[in-house]
């Protein structure tokens, strides 16, 4: 297993320096010159050539990319234009808040989209079954900003029970009271990834219900809930494990849009604002970041996907 | 009194009021320590009548419709669902056509014998692998306590259905249902899987029912046999009785399609027409559109049974009456 | 024949088929915007600014008193022209990497590397890093969104034509010396038309949320458009005031997808049933 999840992060390796590189070039071929949006209106001619020669912008573009990725791979990600902090410290100042949000919205993904799938599997045609995977495919139909736009303005403004905007860190005052700011965020986020998830489990459940080996579970004369848990459910969660990277690249994305409507200090609302502010290096070291939690995310899928079902070998 | 008596069992397809018959009128009976074969054509409903007497029926689109079964003086189509399933895979059990797909992959094999037995017998799970080791040994799998961690996927097609067999005979059932049970399988090892389960009839005394499209395999294992036809029984004799004189002429068909080491290949007989769709409907007699010796009759009137001595039943019109 | 078999999914589904005449109505909308609007989708009319739904203005005014109905209506258009374009750039794309790196073994090598390294970014993350290349614009916003399913269906195009390229009679056109052109294009290609029809739908569905997200975020449609995800994006900050402006676009974004999902899942029914796993819709 670890043999191959060494083997599997090499072979990762020519994946993210490509992407690492279209990240920078990218990012190079924005209209507008950074030192001249920083300074402003008001700066001169000379002001501008100064910072660009001290952000080392004049330098041949593969100077500056073999620089940032010799930096990049030291853990120095550069300094952001914008707070003139190391981007790393930027990120790291987001990292709490998409942290706890990405495991709330996990917790209620399984919580409902599970438990959901299953029973609209199990009850399969019936009026349980056609609300469930009905109303699931309508969550997923639902812009992710409008959702939370619309809870905000039930949860926060015409009841007042929860707040609208914001998160002060778990270690201010508050304390894990805090959590409550996240509680629409993460509802918002998970609403459309668990109608994914149930969306799954139900279709992976009736794949599964179909071969024979649970006709032979059943001709053991067991219980149909064992036959569900330990024949169905247990054979589809193959399925849904290897969904779950999808799962992490569509949650990231949702996060962008969320934490900006929620105006959460999270890791998404930097890149949105990064990429309006023109704040190069945060923008590039942001979505390596991720870049590189997306593959590690899904690396795990596989080595789940592995350790469910004994058919795929890890060679 | 006989362990499994089927009496007037009727199967329809289809929900509310389009129910389409797949199987109509069967009865038979299953002696304890006896064979019975069932033979037929795909589609011809054998498969859903094991599936029926066994109660794996429940939750599809087919269901029984009519008639009984009674197994072991009970009659299991009013039996509540817990103590149909109590029977299933203790006293009754069953083993399929495709040894491929019927385990489940992602669990030992050790432990899928281990969780029939656990399920009817109180027994430790140590005691349980200890048991299930017993039992491959009896199903004549090598090395039977290293096999019971190996996964489906790491055992051959024959393998798999002697790991079927040992789960099927884990709890000593009376009666044994094997659908098909060397149709996917090659030739050798057909044979040495009807020859283990000869064997293991005669070591238990269980009775088995053989369901087959195969008469070659049917007339090597089974002392009693019907034939079905659309849904059907159309003739059931002793096995001696019915190949020594075939009385309906279905049968007659099926048997000459049996190739002959010694006749000339390229004459191989074999029974007009194709098989009629399912949904097709058919007056009078089912078979007569295919038969050699049908008449007006054959295609108005549906024939009764007529019975002949040694309890040899035929469906037809116009039965062969002397043994030739 | 396969084709053909794509209209009858409807007959045993009742709310796909309702979807259906939806999306009908949204096509009538757009077509016929500027006879059914009752007011100029960018008139403004700062007296009427907020209005509540009634009156002349069935759904109300927005902070600059444009009529929200008529932006509706017009928004329609919008929604159809992101969605045809979306589709037609990744599908023109998509399929054409997809069925030549499938046939092409090494040019596949490649093609499919760089479609890699395309999915390693979640897709409205790459959206969002194309996006801040190019000027806000309908045809950037196409092709942004374009790009990102253009990855998902040469994806799946590859997995198809693999499938396809070991078919007998794939094999039998090549042998009797038909021409790469001619087994890809005359042999290959029919038999992926169903299920690039069911992959269409999904996209231009996935494509109205993409392109209402960017709007959103300021990054979309220049917000002079009348667009849903414009008219939400600028109707935040009047949440409270003026629910109505979030209302009517938001329902008819979410209808619409909705629609085009049940109508993408009907079809994926009536596949063939071996590409019916290849296609991940809702």
């Amino acid at each position: 297993m670890l043999a191959y999840a060494i083997k599997r992060i090499f072979v990762l390796i020519p994946t993210l320096l490509a992407a690492s590189l279209l990240v920078f070039v990218f990012i190079h071929l924005i209209p507008g010159d950074p030192a001249a949006v920083l300074l402003g209106d008001t700066a001169t001619p000379e002001e501008v050539a100064q910072l660009t020669r001290e952000m080392g912008l004049d330098k041949p573009l593969y100077t500056q990319f073999v620089l940032w990725l010799g930096n990049f791979l030291q853990g120095d990600l550069g300094t952001s234009i914008f707070f003139q902090e190391p981007v790393l410290s930027v990120i790291a100042d987001g990292a709490e808040t998409s942290i706890l949000l990405a495991v709330m919205t996990m917790f209620w993904i399984v919580i409902f989209g599970v438990p959901i799938g299953v029973v609209s599997a199990t009850r399969h045609g019936t009026w349980i079954d056609q609300l469930s995977s009905g109303g699931a495919m309508f969550a997923a139909s639902i812009p992710t900003f409008w959702l939370g736009l619309y809870l905000i303005l039930i949860f926060s403004v015409t009841l007042g029970w929860l707040p609208s905007s914001g998160f002060p860190s778990l270690s201010d005052e508050g304390g894990l009271t805090n959590l409550r700011y996240l509680l629409l965020p993460s509802l918002t986020l998970a609403a459309p990834n668990a109608a994914l998830i149930i969306r799954l489990v139900r279709a992976s459940m009736l794949d599964v219900q179909r071969e024979d080996h649970v006709r032979t579970a059943r001709a053991k004369g067991l219980h149909p809930l064992r036959v569900a848990y330990a024949h169905v459910f247990r054979n589809a969660l193959i399925a849904v494990a290897a969904a779950f990277g999808f799962t992490f690249a569509a949650l990231v994305s949702e996060a962008v849009v969320t934490e900006t409507v929620f105006s959460l200090p999270g890791v998404g609302r930097l890149v949105v604002q990064s990429i309006l502010r023109r704040d190069y290096p945060v923008i590039q070291g942001v979505i390596l970041v991720i870049v590189i939690l997306y593959m590690i995310t899904n690396l795990l899928v596989d080595l789940a996907y592995a350790w469910l079902d004994p058919r795929v070998s890890l060679k | 009194m006989a362990l499994l008596e089927v009496r007037n069992l009727c199967i329809a397809v289809g929900s509310g009021g389009a129910l389409l018959p797949v199987v109509e009128d069967v009865s038979f009976t299953v002696e304890a320590g006896r064979t019975l074969g069932i033979v037929g054509e795909s589609g011809c409903g054998k498969s859903l009548t094991s599936l029926a007497i066994m109660g794996l029926l429940e939750g599809s689109q087919v269901r029984i419709t009519g008639g009984e079964i009674r197994f072991a003086g009970r009659e299991l189509t009013k039996l509540p669902a817990a103590e149909r399933r109590a029977i299933m895979g203790d006293q009754m059990a069953m083993i399929f056509q495709e040894p491929m797909t019927s385990l489940n992959p992602v669990y030992r094999i050790g432990d899928q014998i281990v969780e029939v037995l656990r399920q009817h017998r109180s027994m430790s799970r140590r005691d349980a692998l200890v048991r299930a080791a017993e039992l491959l040994a009896l199903v004549r799998i090598p090395g039977p306590a290293e096999r019971l961690k190996s996964y489906p996927h790491q055992l051959s097609g024959g393998m798999r259905q002697r790991v079927m067999i040992a789960m099927a005979i884990a709890c000593d059932p009376s009666l044994l249902i094997a659908d098909e049970p060397t149709t996917a399988l090659d030739v050798t090892v057909q044979a040495q899987i009807l020859d283990l389960l000869a064997d293991l009839q005669a070591r238990t005394g269980m009775a088995v029912v053989l369901i087959s499209h195969d008469l070659g395999v049917i007339a090597e294992t089974c002392q009693t046999i019907a034939v079905m036809y659309r849904g059907r029984i159309v003739e059931s004799a002793s096995a001696a009785g019915l190949f020594a004189a075939p009385r309906h002429p279905y049968t007659s068909g099926l048997m000459a399609s049996i190739p002959d080491a010694d006749a000339d290949c390229e004459t191989l007989p074999a029974i007009a027409g194709r098989v009629p769709r399912i949904d097709e409907r058919i007056g009078g007699c089912a078979f007569h559109p295919r038969c050699p010796r049908a008449a007006s009759r054959c295609a108005i009137e549906p024939p009764a049974t007529a019975t002949y001595p040694e309890d040899h039943v035929v469906l037809c019109h116009f039965p062969e009456e002397a043994a030739p | 024949m396969n084709t053909l078999a794509l209209f009858n999914p409807f007959s045993g589904r009742r709310l796909a088929f309702l979807g259906l005449v939806w999306l009908g109505f949204i096509l009538i909308c757009a077509l016929a915007a500027p006879l059914l609007a009752p007011f100029d989708p960018l008139a403004i009319a700062p007296v009427d600014r907020l209005s509540e739904p009634g009156g002349s203005y069935w759904f109300g005014t927005d902070n600059f008193g444009r009529d929200t109905l008529s932006r509706c209506i017009y928004g329609a258009r919008m929604a159809l022209i992101i969605g045809l374009g979306t589709v037609a750039v990744s599908l023109t794309a998509g399929s054409l990497i997809g069925m030549l790196s499938a046939y092409f073994t090494r040019l596949g090598h490649v093609l499919m590397r760089v479609i890699d390294v395309l999915m390693a970014f979640p897709a409205l993350l790459l959206a969002l890093v194309l996006m801040t290349l190019l000027e806000r614009s309908v045809a950037n916003t196409i092709i942004v969104i374009g790009i990102v399913y253009t990855t998902t269906t040469a994806r799946i195009l590859f997995g198809m034509t693999l499938k396809l390229k070991n078919e007998v009679f794939v094999e039998a056109a090549v042998c009797s010396g038909a021409g790469h052109c001619s087994v890809l294009f005359r042999h290959i290609l029919p038999n992926l038309i169903s299920p690039l029809l069911v992959q269409a739908s999904f996209i231009f569905a996935f494509a109205q949320l993409q392109a209402a997200a960017l709007d959103f975020l300021g990054l979309g449609l220049p917000p002079e458009i009348p667009s849903w995800g414009n008219m939400l994006s600028e109707s935040r900050i009047y949440v409270t005031r003026a629910p109505w402006l979030l209302i009517f676009p938001g329902i008819l974004i979410i209808f619409s997808v909705f629609s085009m999902n049940l109508v993408g899942d009907a079809l994926r029914d009536s596949i063939d049933p071996r590409f019916k796993d290849d296609i991940a819709g809702v």
